[in-house]
Order: structure tokens, then C-alpha cells, then sequence
């Protein structure tokens, strides 16, 4: 066995925590039953990692076998890496029929013709989603194994979610090897970032708990029957207004869990309006800021500003068209026209 | 012979299937004139109390007259209206389209059903002005929902929410008889049932009980009709070295899957071999 993949196994090991390293190898299926009992998974994992080395080696495993553990390690914990969405379109209207073996075939062959040194290693699981890893190097090295590009594909949907490594130059090959594969015609890139893929593709799919009028709805006063308090002494003064908020933020947001996002950012070139008098600005150029809201997860904090008292609802359309609109970067720009305000490009 | 037989088990889909439909138009005719009784003995309450103060006028104020032979009260008819317009959402809630205004549009409901097992339901919002468009929906990305509003929003919205209506069941019942073989005839499928998103292909290997235990057949399903959901090529085959036999069964089962659900071929497979044994 190449010690090159004697030591890709040994560190895509060591990044598995101690608890996952046996139920994850025994996803991989190469190493059997028998093989695994002879490993103590309660030593370091220094150790471990060295036996599972060693099993590989009298199994001559392959760098393509390598690459499948490295595929199930980023399916477990998809947001150890940050996710872009890419909208693919096409103009033909026939029915799709997609099939895997083709779409495999036809991928596999775009890149290799462009580039001889690349490793491929697909993946199909049962949501449909098909993940594909792509190792690349050049016409005069090998691949580079520790900077892979992961794309995860739904049959029949025209979003692709990739997480590039940092060789950016490959990005049109790939993205062309995708189109061609999937039968579309063209692909680009959309202004939506996460390292949550679930909730990338919950947004995307529009799987998010949106609101929607049946014949019967259920009213948030009823919901929130908050027990009187035990405390007479207390009197909420604004209960009517507090009612209010509450109403608003469930038009808005709903019942169920947000997406998770990290951030969203707002590149403003708009002009600065001040007070003629200040004259801050002579020249009469956009006010170029940039502004970004980060959190752990975004638009749950959105929706608890205004129960919070921190903000007024209802919120600014812009940070509540995020899930609407599938995009957490805008670029805001002077309007020009009849209406006053700014507008979002698209 | 293989082919009365299949024509027989024809038959017995059309004959089934007509009754379905026979039923359902049934017990909506029901439903409908179970509401018109309702309507007409209210009336008929009604006129009935007419009838009855127009005769204490003629023979005097003689005797106590009595709450429930007055014109029946505010709140008995808003109760009886309540009853009216939630039998009205029950029989349209059974036809799988409703519809709720809101403040700016309406907001479709379509619920997808097989053979009495209800599934998901989808919700389309739509705006009305300026002019009829998309709001929000939870329409799955893969169902072709822009090609079908793009064709017939605008124009009729009873033939666009039809359509789509069609779509949305014929992939909810294709999901429904691959998930139905996966869970409950999983001894008879070998390795796994390849799928796609719209269930509009399946590839599977399996074997009937009894029969072929080493030769496995392996059927690939196509359902080029995205809003039909029996499919429209069925192709089994079996290996080579496979007696002629065999390859006669595999030609019947392409048959048999071409007409007959998924889940209720596999069903006539183990009958069958109960019949043999």
C-alpha cells in the first residue's frame, strides 16, 4: 500500500472523535467485523489510528477506498465546512428521467478528459442526495488529497451545493462537468453561504416551516396560553402591545425552526443622507459600507429582536426576505425612479 | 394460459378501479345530499314556525308561547351557517383542492391521496394584484411547478391547480408504492431500490418466493408520464444462462408491473405462490 494513503487514513482517523471512529468504519465496509473486534477503540487514538493503518495494509486499500471514509466522515459532520448553492437552468421542457449511471458516466468523463490527475468517488444516499468528492492535482503532480471539492446533488433539482477546497481555478471545470452531467444548460453561482447544508437545502427546497392559510389556523394568542401570573402585583401594562409583537413575529417566521444560518451581509452604495446643513460629504459619490450580522444562528435571533424589546416590528423587509429570497448577501443600491429608498438588486 | 391470465388480472385492475371510482363519486353524492336535508329541514323548521305564530295570531294570544316554535334565534342560525360551511370545506377537503382567501390573494391547499391513505398536503399562495402570481408554495423542487404556472396561471387557474394537483398525486402515489415495496417486500428485493427524486425511475433486482431463487430478475421501471403513476416502459430481464421458463415470466411481470401497482404486483407474486403450493 502507497504510504501516502497509509497516512491519508492515519489523519482522516485521527479527525474522527473517539466515540465514531468504530460505528464509521463500520459504515466504510472495508475492513470486516472480524478485523474491526481486534481493534481497541478505548486507547488514544494515536494508537487506534496505527492498527487501522495496519488492517488497511494487509487489505491493500487504495486511495479511492481512502477517499469513501473521508466521504462518510463530511456526511456526518457537513458543518465542519462552508456550503455554497449554485442554481443550475435549463430551457428544454422534456420530462426528466434522471438516471445515476449516466449522470456518473458523463461526469466522470468531462473531467478526466480535461484532467488526467483527479480523484472521484461518488456517493448516493437515501434522500436522494448524491455526494461526489473530487481530489485534483495537476498535469504534473498528483491529488491533492487533503483539499477536496464536495458537491452534493438532488436528482431533478436544479441546485447544486458545493464546498470548494481552496483551489479556486478548478470551480468551471466543475461546474461545467455538472451542467453537462445533469442535462442543463448553464449554472451560477447564488448569493447563499452557510455551513449548515441542511438548512441550505432547506431553503432552498422551501422544506422550512413557511405559513400558510388553511381553513384552520391556529392563532398564536392560543398558543402561548402563558399561565396568569401567581403574582397579583404584577400588571403588564403593555399586554396589548406585547400581543401585537407576538402576532407580527408569527406572520412573519412562523411556527417551526428556522434555517440555520451564520451571517448575512448587506453592501451598501447608497448615498449618505445627512442634514444639507453638515455638508459631511462635498462630493456627491455612494457612502460605500459594508453591514454584516453574525450569529450562531441568525434568524432565530431575528425573530426574538422584536419579542426581546430590541427592536420594532415589524423587522426591516430586508432581513426578513433572508429565507424568501434564498440569499444572505445583498448588495443594496441607490433607487432611481418614482419610489423613494433604497431597493435590493437582484 | 400466460396470456388469459394476464388478461384476466386486466380485467380485475379495470374492474377495481372502476369501482373506486364508482365509490368515490358515491360517497361525494352522499355527502352532498346529506347537506341538502340538512338545508331542507331548516327550511322546513322555518316555515314550520311561520305556519305555526300565523295561526296563534288568528286564534289570539291564547296560551304561553314557547321560545322553540319562535322564528328560530341569532344564535341557531349562525350555529346552523357554521354547520353549512363546515360540511362545504369537509366535501371539498374530500375532492383534494381548498382554498382559503387571504389578505392580498388566495391560498390553494392540494392534498395528495392513494386509495384512501391520505399523504402530504401541499399549499400554494397566490397573490392577486397586480396580477396573478406565486406569493409562497412548499411544492417540492422537483415537481415542474414553473412550467405548469408559466402555461396556464394567468390564463385558468382551475386547469393550473388541476394540473398540478395531477402531478403532486401521481408523485406522492409513485413515492407511496416505492416506499410501500422497500418496507414491506424487502425479502424479495436483492441489494438496494435505486430511485430519483420524482420516483420516476426505479431500478431493483428481486426474486419471487418460490421460483428463480438463483436467477433474480432485474426490473428497471420508467415513468415517463410524470402524471401517471403506473409506468410507462417496464423492462425485466434475467440472466442469460436462465431457463426458457423464466424468461417467460419476466416478459408477464413487465406486463403486470405496466398495469398494476408495485406493491400489489409483489402482493399477487406471494398469492400466486400460494395458490401453487
Amino acid at each position: 500500500m502507497d504510504e501516502t494513503v497509509a497516512e491519508y487514513i492515519r489523519r482522516t482517523v485521527l479527525k474522527i472523535p473517539r466515540d465514531e471512529i468504530k460505528s464509521m468504519l463500520q459504515k466504510w465496509g472495508f475492513l470486516s467485523e472480524a478485523e474491526l473486534q481486534t481493534i481497541n477503540f478505548h486507547q488514544i487514538k494515536d494508537n487506534i489510528s496505527q492498527e487501522v493503518v495496519q488492517l488497511c495494509e494487509e487489505n491493500s486499500a487504495d486511495i479511492k477506498q481512502a477517499a469513501v471514509l473521508d466521504i462518510i466522515y463530511n456526511h456526518i459532520y457537513p458543518n465542519k465546512r462552508m456550503w455554497s448553492v449554485y442554481q443550475m437552468k435549463k430551457t428544454g421542457e422534456e420530462p426528466e428521467i434522471f438516471d445515476f449511471q449516466s449522470f456518473k458516466k458523463k461526469f466522470k468523463r468531462r473531467l478526466l478528459s480535461a484532467l488526467e490527475n483527479v480523484t472521484i468517488n461518488f456517493r448516493e444516499y437515501e434522500d436522494n442526495a448524491i455526494w461526489i468528492r473530487i481530489a485534483w492535482g495537476t498535469p504534473y503532480t498528483k491529488p491533492n488529497q487533503y483539499k477536496p471539492s464536495y458537491v452534493v446533488y438532488h436528482s431533478q433539482t436544479p441546485y447544486v451545493f458545493i464546498s470548494a477546497s481552496v483551489l479556486k481555478s478548478n470551480m468551471p471545470l466543475l461546474c461545467q462537468a455538472l451542467v453537462i452531467a445533469s442535462s442543463y444548460h448553464d449554472i451560477q453561482e447564488m448569493e447563499l453561504r452557510s455551513r449548515s447544508l441542511n438548512s441550505l437545502k432547506d431553503i432552498v427546497f422551501k422544506r422550512y416551516n413557511q405559513n400558510f392559510k388553511t381553513y384552520c389556523p391556529r392563532p398564536p394568542q392560543e398558543r402561548n396560553a402563558e399561565p396568569e401570573s401567581a403574582d397579583l402585583r404584577i400588571i403588564h401594562e403593555n399586554r396589548s402591545e406585547k400581543e401585537r409583537i407576538e402576532r407580527v413575529t408569527w406572520e412573519i417566521f412562523g411556527d417551526g425552526p428556522q434555517p440555520q444560518l451564520e451571517f448575512a451581509q448587506y453592501k451598501l452604495e447608497t448615498m449618505f443622507k445627512s442634514d444639507p446643513k453638515m455638508e459631511v460629504l462635498d462630493k456627491k459619490e455612494p457612502f460605500r459600507c459594508l453591514v454584516k450580522f453574525s450569529s450562531p444562528h441568525l434568524l432565530e435571533s431575528l425573530r426574538s429582536l422584536a419579542p426581546a424589546g430590541l427592536a420594532d416590528a415589524p423587522l426591516s423587509p430586508l432581513l426578513t426576505c433572508i429565507t424568501q429570497k434564498a440569499r444572505n448577501n445583498f448588495k443594496i443600491k441607490e433607487k432611481r425612479g418614482f419610489f423613494p429608498g433604497s431597493f435590493v438588486s437582484p | 394460459g400466460v396470456f388469459t391470465h394476464l388478461e384476466r388480472l386486466e380485467a380485475q385492475a379495470h374492474e377495481a378501479g372502476r369501482k373506486q371510482e364508482e365509490k368515490e363519486q358515491q360517497e361525494e353524492k352522499l355527502a352532498r345530499l346529506k347537506e341538502r336535508v340538512e338545508e331542507l329541514r331548516t327550511q322546513r323548521d322555518k316555515l314550520q314556525a311561520k305556519v305555526d305564530l300565523q295561526q296563534k295570531g288568528q286564534t289570539g294570544r291564547k296560551g304561553i308561547i314557547e321560545s322553540g316554535t319562535t322564528e328560530p334565534s341569532a344564535g341557531a342560525v349562525l350555529e346552523w351557517k357554521i354547520r353549512r360551511l363546515q360540511g362545504m370545506l369537509q366535501a371539498f377537503y374530500l375532492t383534494g383542492i381548498s382554498a382559503k382567501l387571504t389578505k392580498r390573494g388566495v391560498c390553494f391547499s392540494i392534498s395528495t391521496a392513494y386509495e384512501g391513505t391520505y399523504l402530504d398536503s401541499y399549499y400554494l399562495d397566490l397573490l392577486i394584484r397586480p396580477e396573478v402570481q406565486i406569493h409562497h408554495h412548499s411544492v417540492p423542487i422537483f415537481i415542474p411547478l414553473e412550467q405548469i404556472t408559466k402555461r396556464y396561471l394567468k390564463t385558468d387557474i382551475r386547469r393550473c391547480l388541476s394540473v398540478l394537483s395531477d402531478h403532486l398525486n401521481a408523485y406522492a402515489r409513485r413515492k407511496y408504492q416505492a416506499d410501500q415495496l422497500q418496507e414491506h417486500f424487502s425479502d424479495q428485493l436483492e441489494g438496494t431500490l435505486q430511485r430519483n427524486s420524482l420516483c420516476n425511475l426505479l431500478v431493483f433486482n428481486y426474486k419471487v418466493p418460490g421460483e428463480g431463487k438463483t436467477f433474480p430478475f432485474n426490473a428497471r421501471l420508467i415513468y415517463r408520464d410524470l402524471c401517471c403513476s403506473l409506468p410507462t416502459e417496464a423492462v425485466v430481464s434475467c440472466t442469460e444462462k436462465a431457463p426458457e421458463s423464466l424468461q417467460e415470466t419476466a416478459a408477464a411481470h413487465s406486463e403486470l408491473f405496466r398495469h398494476l401497482a408495485l406493491h400489489k404486483a409483489f402482493c399477487s407474486f406471494s398469492r400466486a405462490e400460494e395458490r401453487e403450493d
